[in-house]
């Protein structure tokens, strides 16, 4: 997978990039009321998220699907004052503005924070709305695309984008086949019994095809649990191959280094969990090995030996839960955790451990 | 001395409604030695004349006896090209080109008959001619570099803060206004037209006063992108717009 940021650009490019660079440093040191700046996409964790992630736009959607894109974009405009409500991406949204806000107390002249950019492919005109809402609720979000119509991808790449969450499955795939860790998000289906943490940014990931490559799991479906147990235990030491998370994990056990530098370890506002269907007996020592050899932490490994996830997520409450299986996916949902499903791997042509019979692609 | 000369292959447009584009001889033929030979090689940013006229073939498709249409003028802005006219009225013809008028000038006159041949849009790649043209009242805008390697069927205006070429705040919004009007004769998806706000340096608020004040002067923009310091140039990549009106940031100071 890709890099965490790509590297240096050509001489000429660097000054046309400091200049605007500056420009927009004078812009925002001279606003009466202060806003903090955006990051350098370049030394930032740039994370993009669509405007249906980021907002319920539901309603709005259904008005889209029933009576087109002219109708929905009018009703948008008539509708620009009313502040839209938070969608599934909301809360880590906030959580990553925690973070930055004590990024920025230890280090005040640091460009290594989160940058959050709306990428959208509405049209501008509902661009008004997004932008009242993102006011109302005083997000940092500074940088959007909105492409009227037009794949983002591209975009994705220009704006140099850690992590890219949509309600879109396609663009999702899309991202991923980049290079670009992506995921599709889904909104809960019943409410948390109490809320997240509003001090610390707790992500959890699953193990399999997420972090590491499906190599494992295709031995699973392919031959069987004890053929799985017998080859990790045989390749314990052989790292797994990275898979589309693993650069958004490193990018965090960046951001959380900064502060164990300065003795935060104990109150470090990013907490990272493995959870896996993997046993911590036979299956789970090639993970936790694959990570060492990887130089990355994660703070909370869980092993289910198959266990449901969804009671244990429960309990740890994250802010977002990434999979790339359905079947966990809404598992998590039916107990109140935002999961974001990694359509990446084996595990998409499966359903509960049965292949999926494949429609014949539409030309 | 300037002159204009009609081109008799084209139909003429409407002098009240239609939009006066003139994009100079530069940009279009290519300069090469002078062996004589009556037809000039055509340069590829000719490309651009081709979206301008399959817009004008879109919107009289909407309807036939549409006046709003782009009246496209050939300017030679030298005094070289200016003895080539014989020849660029015949290669002009030879290509089809959809041109409805030439005006022969030199770096002298042209501004000036920019101004007397009512062109509402100068496009040039040349950054003196374009400040030359804002100086005389002529609403003026950079041709991207690009448009010659664009692969788009779409025209692709975008209207942008950066200060190389002072807008010239009186035409902006009446040409916003036609552009606006143009548009609205196609529907929001596959229109062969497309308008793009681009902010640089300020931050949301600042694109959204740029998004309000196009659209209280009648157009509605399809994409917006604010940049908040971001490095332009990969965006301007993927976004390949064709050429680049600047708009006042002053007036939006809060």
């Amino acid at each position: 997978m890709s890099e965490i940021k790509p590297s240096e650009a050509a001489s000429t490019d660097d000054s046309a990039e400091e200049t605007d660079w500056a420009a927009a440093k004078a812009f925002f040191d001279n606003l009466k009321t202060y806003k903090p700046r955006p990051p350098k996409p370049r030394y930032a964790v740039t994370i993009a998220v669509s405007s249906r992630t980021l907002f319920n736009m539901v309603a709005e959607r259904k008005i889209y699907e029933d009576e087109g894109l002219e109708k929905y974009v009018a009703y948008q405009q008539e509708h620009e004052s009313e502040p839209l409500k938070p969608g599934a991406a909301f809360p880590f949204v906030k959580a990553l503005m925690t973070v930055n806000t004590r990024l920025r107390e230890l280090y005040p002249d640091s460009e290594e924070l989160f940058d959050i950019v709306l990428m959208t492919n509405n049209h501008a005109q509902v661009g008004v709305r997004l932008i009242n809402s993102i006011n109302h609720y005083d997000l940092t979000i500074e940088r959007f695309c909105m492409t009227g119509g037009k794949s983002p991808i591209g975009y994705l790449k220009a704006y140099m984008t850690n992590l890219y969450l949509s309600k879109d499955a396609e663009k999702v795939t899309e991202a991923i086949e980049e290079g670009i860790a992506a995921a599709t998000m889904f909104m809960p289906e019943t409410e948390a019994e109490t809320k997240l943490s509003d001090t610390q940014l707790r992500v959890a990931f699953d193990g399999d095809a997420v972090l590491f490559s499906d190599e494992s799991e295709i031995i699973v479906k392919k031959h069987g649990l004890d053929s799985f147990f017998e080859h990790e235990k045989e390749f314990e030491n052989k790292p797994l191959a990275q898979g589309p998370l693993k650069c958004f994990l490193e990018a965090l056990g960046k951001l959380q280094r900064k502060f164990y530098e300065k003795n935060e370890r104990m109150n470090c506002p990013i907490r990272t969990f493995l959870v896996t269907a993997r046993s911590a007996a036979s299956s789970g020592a090639r993970v936790l090995k694959t990570l060492r050899s990887w130089g990355l932490e994660i703070d909370e490994a869980l092993f289910l030996a198959g266990a449901p996830k969804g009671p244990l997520l429960q309990k740890i409450k994250p802010h977002i839960f990434f999979d790339d299986q359905m079947f966990h996916i809404e598992g998590a949902k039916e107990l109140g955790t935002i999961s974001a499903h990694v359509p990446y791997g084996i595990g998409q042509k499966y359903h509960k451990g049965k292949l999926i019979e494949q429609p014949e692609k539409k030309k | 001395m300037a002159s204009t000369v009609q081109n008799t292959d084209v139909k003429q447009k409407d002098a009240d409604r239609a939009v006066v584009v003139a994009v100079t001889s530069r940009e279009v033929f290519k300069s090469g030695p002078d062996d004589g030979g009556e037809i000039l090689e055509i340069d590829e940013s000719h490309l651009l004349l081709k979206l301008l006229h399959r817009v004008n073939e879109r919107l009289e498709e909407e309807n036939p006896e549409e006046p709003l249409l782009f009246d496209v003028i050939l300017i030679t802005t030298d005094s070289q090209r200016q003895q080539q006219s014989s020849r660029i009225i015949s290669s002009t013809k030879h290509y089809g080109l959809e041109i409805s008028r030439f005006c022969f000038a030199s770096e002298d006159d042209f501004a000036e008959s920019l101004q007397t041949n009512n062109v509402q849009l100068f496009l040039t790649t040349d950054r003196n001619e374009a400040s030359q043209a804002a100086q005389k009242g002529v609403l003026s805008a950079l041709l991207d570099q690009r448009v010659a390697i664009s692969t788009s069927d779409q025209l692709r205006v975008m209207f942008c803060e950066d200060a190389v070429i002072q807008p010239d705040s009186g035409h902006t919004p009446s040409f916003a206004a036609q552009m606006g009007e143009m548009r609205r004769r196609f529907r929001l998806s596959d229109s062969p037209l497309s308008f793009i706000l681009v902010t640089l340096h300020g931050g949301r608020d600042r694109c959204a006063d740029s998004l309000l004040t196009l659209r209280s002067s009648g157009l509605s923009v399809d994409e917006a992108y604010c940049l908040a310091g971001a490095p332009r140039g990969p965006i301007l990549s993927v976004l390949q717009p064709h050429f680049m009106i600047s708009i006042s940031s002053s007036g939006l100071e809060k």
